[in-house]
């Protein structure tokens, strides 16, 4: 089996890879006996200077209503069995919550700890350009165990903005008044980009995050970094 | 009046659209801060959809209606009057958001609850444009259907009425039943800002999806306004071309009503990632998808009118050619954004806005380009210049596809759209270089195209009054038109249709 870089992102990839080999075949379909029928009939002075005539051909207009039709409706039904697995995260998966504000993303983990990632963090001052990810602050950035599905509560503060992980392929908007949700896995380690993908203001293009991926016993550390206190009333709650 | 409106808000849309472009051309803000590109992508956005993809075909219909009915004028002159201003008085108004000072950076959409944010810019600027735009759309509407309805000429019968009208029907019937909804929604927005009511407004218990429902209730049926004129454009050009009656005539009537209802049923297709309930995305998306059958149907009749046909390769019909074979890309690629599995990574991408660019972009604008030429010896009485004009096409299409493909490739790779700006990742900076390349190139096509409209009504060659020998209506009469297009009003005899060809080469040999 070939490792998988993100989930859902394999379902994602394996749609993509259905629609465009159909789409390849339409497209032949249309475009060759098109591309005949151009050269074949076009007007030459004394070889084709009459069209004839074939008005419609029932047989035809059928196979081309139906067809097309099958296609649809297998493609539709392909998507709603992949997108029931893309949209429901697995039980087992960690809860975070993300509140998005103009401009930047605030992650909770469960234990209480936040992490706040906005545009002043992702961006070079003198230059007012994107930062590579590894140059931005490790406090600015949402760490994240690899291997681990991660099921994301998603709300908006203020305006619409929408989380996207870049890796996993997969988005949904965080709406003010609303939770949403969404689950995404990264199995290598690394630094990714999280976007917004909701037009909310000024500073839409630079509302981005890091997610940093890391082996889960590097995560736990980092999680309870600072945290003793509150872990423990955490716990409590439960 | 209609139509060089259109086509003057056209290129100021089109110069938004090389700005925005420049601005990506690299990662980083070379030439505008964040707040400019704001404001260039709401202009670009509501001028292209409204004034150029919406109000060129009004002119055109305008034009072509009575005509090809072989009416003197429409139903209602003075309100189609009162539809022009309007649509004049919306222009001025769109005008002014280009000074300093009445941005609108809430782009053509306008969600609240973004647009009732100080940061969207003025609102009820806004509001008050998209209601004249609105007024003027329904006027114009009603009042072309009523015309289309009651004054055909004796003998054309709706069977026997031009594929264009019958596009053009469905067109501003869609417009009846969709404006109403945007106009609620802008006036609701409109209430939640200054009156304080709380339709959208979830501090106070709105909703902000109510405002997108509304919206593409009425703003997903829309492009179907735009494109079905121009299936209408391409099904007259194909056929004239062709010498032969389009196949499957019956067919693509009922695939423009198909289209037209289906376009309504379909609207939850922006929001799949919206926080809509999950099962409503599924049942949107069979909706969604359907379409594509009609649409399908539309492409395989064209493509088998060219079937034992005589065909003749002028300008106006490698500008259709062309649109189909836009239109096929686009329409390939808009198949899988109805399909949530693939929606839920391209949302908001880059990929969307390549696919509307290839539909609405190209293949409506070289449709209409295509119609220009091939109703420029009717309005004006002169030929455009055959040389420039595919000096043209061959430069849009190559700069279209250099451009919106990419588009296509970066939004796979995931790049969403809307950026001023985005991070330094190798491929995507190159596949933006490539763009704003092809851009460039479209750029030039475009300028070329609509220098050769201009230069021609003063130094093209007289033009025949049928020099596409085509027995349609609006060729009968000399070009350009009287000024009552008919003096009397014609009766059609029994074995005229406006694609009997053979019709017309009868009625010259009587003569």
């Amino acid at each position: 089996m070939k490792e998988v870089l993100a989930y859902p992102a394999n379902y994602w990839q394996t749609m993509y890879e259905i629609w465009l080999f159909i789409a390849v075949v339409i497209y032949l379909v249309v475009f060759i006996p098109g591309a005949y029928f151009l050269v074949k009939y076009r007007y030459r002075k004394g070889v084709n200077e009459k069209a004839q005539h074939v008005h419609e051909s029932k047989a035809l207009e059928v196979l081309w209503t139906i067809i097309p039709t099958i296609v649809v409706i297998y493609l539709a039904t392909q998507s709603f069995a992949f997108y029931r697995i893309q949209r429901n995260a697995p039980e087992n998966a960690m809860e975070i919550k993300v509140t998005a504000f103009m401009w930047g993303w605030e992650f909770e983990y469960p234990n209480g700890k936040k992490v706040f990632s906005f545009f002043n963090s992702v961006i070079n001052p003198e230059t007012n350009a994107y930062l590579k990810p590894e140059e931005v602050n490790d406090m600015f950035k949402a760490y994240i165990p690899a291997d681990t599905p991660i099921k994301v509560l998603c709300t908006s503060r203020d305006v619409i903005h929408s989380f996207y992980v870049h890796p996993a392929k997969v988005t949904e908007d965080c709406v003010p008044g609303r939770i949403t949700h969404m689950w995404f896995q990264i199995n290598k380690p690394g630094e990714y980009w999280a976007f917004c993908r909701e037009y909310c203001g000024t500073q839409h293009s630079k509302m981005a995050a890091v997610l940093k991926v890391v082996p889960k016993e590097e995560f736990e550390k980092w999680l309870n970094e600072g945290m003793q206190t509150n872990n423990t009333s955490y716990k409590q709650n439960l | 009046m209609y139509g060089v409106t259109s086509l003057v808000f056209f290129l100021i849309a089109g110069l938004s659209a090389l700005a925005i472009r420049m601005e990506l051309y690299q990662p980083g803000l070379q030439y505008m801060g964040e707040d400019t590109y704001n404001k260039a992508l709401t202009i670009h956005g509501v001028l292209m959809q409204f004034w150029w993809a919406v109000g060129i075909w009004s002119s055109f219909g305008n034009y072509l209606l009575p005509l090809m009915i072989g009416a003197r004028d429409v139903a209602f002159p003075r309100l189609n009057a009162l539809s022009y201003w309007f649509f004049f008085a919306a222009s001025v108004l769109a005008l002014i958001t280009l000074l300093p000072g009445n941005h609108i950076r809430m782009l053509w959409t306008g969600y609240p609850p973004f647009s009732l944010n100080e940061n969207a810019g003025p609102v009820a600027f806004y509001a008050l444009i998209i209601h004249l735009l609105g007024a003027s759309s329904l006027a114009g509407a009603i009042n072309l259907v009523v015309t289309n309805l009651t004054m055909r000429a004796p003998g054309i019968t709706l069977k026997k009425m031009n594929l264009f009208l019958h596009s053009f029907l469905a067109m501003n019937v869609i417009q009846i039943l969709g404006v109403p909804a945007l106009a609620g929604a802008v006036t609701m927005l409109l209430m939640d800002k200054y009156f304080h009511t709380a339709f959208f407004d979830p501090t106070r218990g709105g909703d902000p999806l109510l405002y997108q429902n509304l919206f593409w209730f009425y703003s997903h049926p829309v492009v179907y306004v735009m494109i079905l004129p121009a299936f209408g454009v391409i099904s007259e050009i194909v056929a004239t071309f062709s010498r032969r009656e389009i196949f499957g005539r019956t067919s693509m009537i009922f695939a423009i009503w198909g289209i037209a209802i289906l376009g309504f049923m379909v609207w939850i297709h922006h929001m799949f990632t919206s926080g809509v309930p999950d099962w409503i995305r599924i049942v949107f998306s069979y909706t969604t998808v359907l379409i594509g059958v009609p649409t399908g149907i539309k492409i395989f009749n064209w493509i088998f009118t060219l079937y034992k046909g005589s065909i003749r390769f002028t300008t106006p019909m490698l500008y259709i050619l062309s649109a189909i074979f836009m239109f096929l890309i686009g329409g390939l690629t808009g198949i899988p954004l109805g399909l949530p599995a693939f929606d839920i990574a391209v949302h908001d991408s880059h990929f969307v806005v390549a696919h509307f660019h290839y539909v609405l972009g190209m293949a409506l604008t070289l449709a209409a380009f295509g119609g220009f030429y091939y109703w420029y010896p009717k309005y004006t009485g002169r030929m455009y210049s055959e040389l420039w004009a595919k000096v043209a096409l061959v430069l849009i299409m190559i700069g279209s596809n250099l451009f919106y493909f990419l588009q296509f490739i970066v939004g796979l790779e995931g790049m969403p759209r809307r950026y001023a700006d985005y991070p330094a990742i190798e491929s995507w900076v190159r596949l933006h270089e490539l763009q704003t390349v092809g851009a460039m190139i479209l750029g030039i096509g475009i300028a070329v195209a609509v220098l050769n409209l201009v230069f021609s009504t003063k130094f093209g060659k007289k033009a025949e009054d049928n020099p596409w020998q085509s027995p349609s209506l609006e060729w009968l009469i000399p070009s350009p038109p009287p000024p009552h297009n008919f003096d009397k009003t014609p009766h059609m005899p029994e074995d005229w249709d406006p694609y009997n060809y053979e019709w017309l080469e009868k009625q010259h040999k009587k003569q």
